[in-house]
């Protein structure tokens, strides 16, 4: 079996440090990070990563924007999304749950469970 | 303590035993190194004195032999002076300290006690990993006692790590520690040297691989007995070695998380901080727009973050406090008052946060020397299973200004100490089912550098182990006892034990010197600042200063003694320790070195102990002459000059930082009449017993001063006068009960009391000063009148 791979876009440190060190710890996975929608794009589209965890609350290009513009260019748009949030509330996360995400993780997330949580939400064994 | 003295010359020895044993140790005398070693072998010692040359076993080898059979008892050797390659040779072969022949008792005696202080925790001189083995005092590398060649980064990588076994080394840290400024190298060669290494020990037969690659953040010592467990795992096949790995997973995350957390707490308690300036603001009906938005976000962020790093409620909390801020909201005044609330809950869970994180943290690296200040309280480890005693403890311990953390088990206590040393332990052996880990635990807590000091609970019926107790080094208490007894004793110790703080200024152009110092020195809880061009001197000494000066004789452009001299000629700085490092050993050089007012040369090449023993007594003897010149020796608190000069400092913090600040004025009954009827001794014992209630009322926070006769003053920085009176009060309270008695009759002092607050009673000390003397005044005229009227 190959390495599962992953791109973490978020502009907060504390949350990327957490993430990238319980998904390689943890999750034996590959981790590549990016701090901004904008950064997050053009990795995406490198990188080809199994999957993208994405922050919706980020300066200037925000998490939805990031989705729509990985959605609208061919090279990215099969990659699965999932979303951070912090937003409990349920109208957001109805809001949220009409994009063709592949899931919602809601923030704090538990590090050492994160990688399990993904692993769910994606079917992956 | 029991010493061994190991000494053929009875000219020598005979005075030495005598002033030892009036210093109350025991003393064992042997005439011949096999007499010492059959000792030794029968008997513990706390220390031994030795002397080189001696019939039938020379004091290298003794020394060498009892290293090599693990002893870690310190080793002081007695040498002829001449002989300089001896003591290299002696220090080498593992011993502590020396003294050359013919020396000077006091100062023999003051290394005794200096050596004794630190324990038994003499640096090992040869450092062991599974079958690896570096010399250090040779820079050699074997595997299985064969040569494994490498190059000089290599090496240094490699004792890095057999260093520092349990921690973890980012490759920034790596360069930090191995490369000099000018050969700032990028991470990528700092890997390659690292594949080197590795590349080399495999290939000399070296059993598994000695460095790890922790994910994410560096690398580090695989810890050996992991290994041999993993093995054993292996082995058993099955389950067992996926739980296992699962452990070492999860610890390695936990660590990491705490890693990451020390990052990133300062931006998080700036965030806390932005929420709370809010919620005053808010208070005020002042809060802007924008600062409103900054707290949103900012609570936003907490409650994404907090719970990540296992805090829960403090992500709880802040979802909680995220929609007051909303826009366009306006709170009533009890939701304002919710609000403040659960900003204060939430800073109290960012500090348990803290705590916790500082217990889990790895050891002090360059970085972590910042957060050690988010707690400084001394940290108390208590190791005991009697729950009921333990509640009391921590129930106790809140007045006393430590940290108290308590674990029923002295195996989960062992791991902890490979995380983070305590400032202090208590161990309850009375207590303990099977004392045996107990005692490692204690062994192991005295081999921590710098030792730490160990309180040890025992009862009665318990003979060996008191007698094991005290062989490694801890201090007994005996059952009963109550909560606040131990908690005393645990005082007393830290007073003692605080490690001298002090930072150390190297100027040296050699800049392997400085590197090599400040591995040596860190450890022992020095700051060290190093500097490689005297030009730079007085900047350096300006913007950092120093409490110990090293200074190295030839230098370009400037040389140590000329340093030397405009030290001593600038009055500022005229009583600054100064120690010379030099590879010239003539009594030319060492006349001049004293010449130009030096006190105390060390010879290059540097050996390690002897360094470390040098500084430590210098600094120990400035602190002293410092803490006369500072400190009232009746009272033990500060002298008037000293407590002016720290209330001034006070002054102008609560100025700038807007805090209140309160003086109180403390005046005791005329001690004049006391001293006529009863003499100056009753008069000293009075201000002996007050000063150590002001010394127990009062704690670092405040300053306590003894301004004349009976004359007393304290600052209370951030307290209003009403806080400030209320303590006064308190002070009051305790002290009448207190009695004296002399010629056979008990009498008491009564103390008056005024306080006065910053600025609205004064705009400076002495106008503060000033208002409160008047109105004691006053008040001791309207006392008066009151009491003359009917």
């Amino acid at each position: 079996m190959t390495t599962r791979r992953i791109l973490i876009i978020d502009d907060e440190y504390d949350i990327r440090a957490v993430a990238q060190l319980t998904l390689k710890t943890v999750g034996g996975w590959e981790v590549s990070i990016a701090s901004s929608g904008h950064e997050g794009l053009s990795k995406a589209a490198n990188e080809q990563p199994d999957v993208v965890l994405l922050d919706v609350m980020m300066p200037d290009m925000d998490g939805i924007e990031t989705f729509r513009a990985l959605q609208a260019n061919p090279a990215t748009q099969s990659i699965p999304v999932i979303l951070m949030t912090a937003k409990v509330q349920a109208a957001e996360q109805r809001r949220f749950a009409e994009l063709a995400v592949a899931g919602i993780i809601t923030k704090p997330f538990k590090a050492m469970k994160l990688p399990e949580q993904i692993a769910k939400l994606l079917d992956w064994s | 303590m029991k010493i061994l003295l190991v000494e053929d010359d009875s000219l020598i020895g005979e005075p030495l035993v005598k002033a030892l044993t009036e210093q109350h140790y025991a003393v064992d005398v042997a005439a011949d190194g096999e007499t010492g070693w059959a000792l030794l072998e029968s008997f513990a010692y706390d220390l031994i004195l030795l002397d080189v040359g001696l019939p039938k076993l020379d004091g290298i080898s003794l020394c060498r032999r009892l290293r090599s059979q693990g002893k870690q008892t310190p080793v002081l050797l007695l040498t002829a002076q001449s002989a300089s390659l001896n003591k290299v040779i002696g220090l080498d072969a593992g011993a502590d300290d020396y003294v050359a022949k013919p020396f000077n008792l006091q100062e023999l005696l003051a290394r005794v006690r200096a050596l004794l202080r630190r324990g038994d925790t003499a640096l090992p001189p040869l450092l062991e990993w599974r079958n690896l083995g570096l010399d250090p005092s040779i820079c050699e590398v074997t595997c299985d006692r064969q040569l494994v060649r490498l190059t000089p980064k290599e090496y240094g990588l490699l004792e890095l790590f057999l260093r520092n076994p349990h921690r973890i080394f980012s490759t920034g840290t790596l360069i930090d520690h191995i490369w000099s400024f000018e050969e700032t190298p990028t991470e990528d060669t700092i890997r390659s040297h690292i594949k080197g290494l590795r590349q080399k020990l495999r290939a000399a037969g070296a059993l598994d691989d000695p460095i790890e690659t922790v994910y994410g953040l560096g690398y580090r010592l695989r810890p050996a007995e992991e290994k041999l467990r993993e093995e054993k795992a292996r082995s058993d096949k099955g389950q067992k070695r996926q739980d296992e790995g699962k452990t070492t997973i999860a610890s390695q995350t936990l660590t990491g998380l705490s890693m990451v957390w020390n990052q990133v707490k300062e931006a998080v308690d700036r965030r806390v901080s932005v929420v709370e300036q809010a919620v005053v603001l808010l208070r005020q009906n002042k809060l802007s727009e924008e600062l409103r938005q900054q707290a949103e976000q900012a609570t936003h962020k907490l409650a994404g973050s907090l719970g990540m790093f296992g805090a829960d409620q403090g992500s709880r909390l802040a979802q909680e406090i995220e929609p007051l801020f909303q826009k366009g909201r306006s709170l009533t005044r009890q939701q304002v008052q919710r609000l403040s609330k659960l900003v204060n809950s939430l800073r109290q869970e960012l500090q348990h946060l803290n705590d916790l994180n500082n217990n889990l943290s790895s050891e002090p690296s360059g970085v972590a020397v910042v957060d050690q200040s988010v707690d400084e309280r001394p940290w108390l480890l208590v190791v005991s299973s009697n729950s009921t005693f333990t509640a009391q403890l921590q129930n106790e311990s809140s007045g006393w200004g430590f940290r108290v953390q308590i674990i029923s088990n002295p195996v989960t206590a062992r791991e902890q100490i490979t995380k983070a040393h305590p400032d202090v332990a208590l161990l309850d052996f009375a207590n303990a089912a099977d004392t045996d880990n107990h005692l490692m635990l204690l062994s192991e807590l005295r081999a921590c550098t710098p030792p730490v000091p160990v309180l040890v609970l025992t009862d009665q019926d318990r003979l060996i182990d008191r007698v094991k107790v005290t062989r490694l080094g801890g201090r007994r208490l005996q059952q009963p006892i109550t909560a606040t007894q131990v908690l005393e004793a645990v005082n007393q110790v830290l007073q003692q034990a605080r490690p001298i703080q002090a930072t150390v200024l190297v100027v040296d152009d050699d800049v392997q010197i400085l590197t090599a110092l400040q591995r040596l020195l860190i450890p022992w809880g020095l700051h060290v600042s190093v500097l490689d061009n005297p030009l730079l001197f007085l900047d350096s000494l300006e913007a950092n200063p120093p409490d110990l000066l090293v200074l190295d004789i030839e230098m370009p452009c400037v040389s140590g003694l000329e340093l030397c001299q405009v030290v001593r000629n600038d009055p500022c700085w005229s009583g600054l320790p100064i120690l010379f490092l030099t590879a010239h050993t003539d009594a030319e050089t060492m006349y001049q070195v004293f010449a130009v007012g030096a006190d105390d040369f060390v010879s290059k090449p540097i050996v390690g102990p002897e360094l470390v023993t040098r500084i430590f007594n210098r600094l120990e003897r400035t602190r002293l002459l410092k803490s006369f010149a500072e400190m009232d020796a009746l009272t033990g608190v500060a002298n008037r000059r000293k407590s002016t000069e720290a209330l001034s400092q006070f002054l102008q913090w609560c100025e700038h930082c807007q805090q209140p600040f309160c003086l109180a004025l403390i005046e005791l009954d005329p001690l004049k009449p006391i001293n006529q009827q009863y003499g100056h001794a009753a008069v000293d014992q009075v201000l002996a017993r007050f000063g150590e209630l002001l010394r127990r009322s009062f704690h670092t926070e405040d300053i306590v001063g003894r301004w004349g006769g009976g004359e007393f003053i304290i600052g209370m920085a951030g307290m209003t006068q009403a806080d400030g009176m209320q303590r006064i009060l308190d002070l009051q309270q305790s002290w009448q009960r207190f009695e004296f008695e002399a010629e056979s009759t008990s009498f008491q002092v009564g103390l008056r009391a005024e306080v006065v607050q910053y600025p609205q009673d004064g705009a400076d000390l002495q106008m503060l000063y000033q208002t409160a003397r008047d109105r004691l005044s006053q008040a001791e005229h309207g006392t008066r009148s009151e009491g003359s009227s009917p």
